[in-house]
């Protein structure tokens, strides 16, 4: 295990991640998930539309994974800068609550 | 698996975020106690994968998809459950506040359904299996059957909440999470396990996640 081969795993990963949220909006299934696709089997249909998913408690910027006007292109943007958002926050966290030497 | 606000009453969801809160500080903990310098390329590369990687659904059938959660991957290759606890919960809050998947309220429950419960049982069926076989196999049962029981207490929780009805709730989302289970969880950390085998076999065995003070020596190698 060195530093060199760590960081070479830190690139590949962000190659993958990246190259798949620019596959995603084009590959990824736009059937519900199973939670959701549960919802509209077992709950009764006057019952659903209290569940309607866009009634969020706090409305997320980039909702459904999306930028307002921008289609694929904007999925695609908005995944990818989710994934270097996690990437820098989880840096960042490793960073700050690493076992200090 | 991602629960949405309107899916549990606000008590409910403040009752699921105390019980995750102190999970969460345990892998706060962990961190603390594990993570090292070497380590934190390796976190951040698997968070941000796993956060793309949801965003991939793979069709199942019957109108319905599913993807993978990840947190048995992470817990496998730093030979923690807490690992995975701590990956899935800062994904969590990045897919939560930022894309609206999963809600601000249900953000406690789908922690503990998706980091805790998946990551806890995954791992422990990993370590389980891979007694008697190898690490590809034992990571494809354990992430399996992991991401399986998260669904049944997720379905559990839903029927609490006065979402879903008990037994047709446990029937729909067992069978969905069998599904996806196998192909988005299974297959896929199985090859994840396999590839990192053949690339960094030293992620897989004792010596990454030894004790540092073991492992010092080559830290300057």
């Amino acid at each position: 295990m060195s530093r060199n081969s760590n960081m070479k795993f830190l690139y590949v990963g962000i190659a993958i991640a990246l190259l798949l949220a620019v596959l995603a909006p084009f590959l990824a299934s736009p059937d519900p998930d199973g939670l959701e696709s549960a919802a509209s089997h077992v709950v009764e249909k006057s019952k659903l539309s209290n569940l309607d998913e866009n009634k969020p408690a706090v409305n997320a910027p980039m909702a459904d994974y999306s930028i307002k006007g921008l289609g694929k292109g904007g999925e695609v943007a908005a995944i990818a800068v989710g994934t270097l958002a996690v990437l820098v926050i989880s840096f960042g966290f490793g960073k700050i609550f690493r076992k200090k030497a | 698996m991602h629960i949405p606000d309107s899916f549990i009453p606000l008590d409910q969801a403040i009752i699921y975020w105390v019980i995750a809160l102190p999970f969460i500080i345990m892998s706060m903990k962990w961190a603390k106690n594990e993570l090292d310098e070497m380590k934190i390329p390796i976190l951040a590369a698997l968070a941000a994968g796993i956060f793309a990687i949801q965003a991939m659904n793979i069709p199942i059938g019957m109108g319905t998809s599913g993807h993978m959660v990840g947190a048995v991957l992470v817990a496998i290759i730093f030979g923690s459950p807490w690992a995975g606890v701590l990956v899935l919960t800062l994904v969590l809050l990045v897919q939560g506040f930022a894309f609206g998947d999963g809600g601000i309220t249900t953000m406690g429950a789908n922690i503990l359904n998706m980091g805790v419960v998946s990551g806890f049982v995954g791992y422990y069926i990993y370590s389980f299996l891979h007694k008697n076989l190898s690490a590809n196999i034992a990571a494809f049962g354990g992430a399996w059957i992991g991401l399986f029981i998260s669904a049944i207490v997720c379905a559990i929780e839903m029927w609490l909440a006065g979402t879903f009805p008990l037994v047709p709730g446990l029937i729909t989302m067992g069978t969905y999470h069998l599904i996806i289970g196998f192909i988005g969880e299974g297959l896929l950390t199985s090859i994840a396990i396999t590839a990192i085998a053949k690339s960094r076999p030293d992620l897989l065995d004792d010596s990454f996640t030894a004790r540092p003070d073991k492992s010092k020596k080559e830290v300057h190698a």
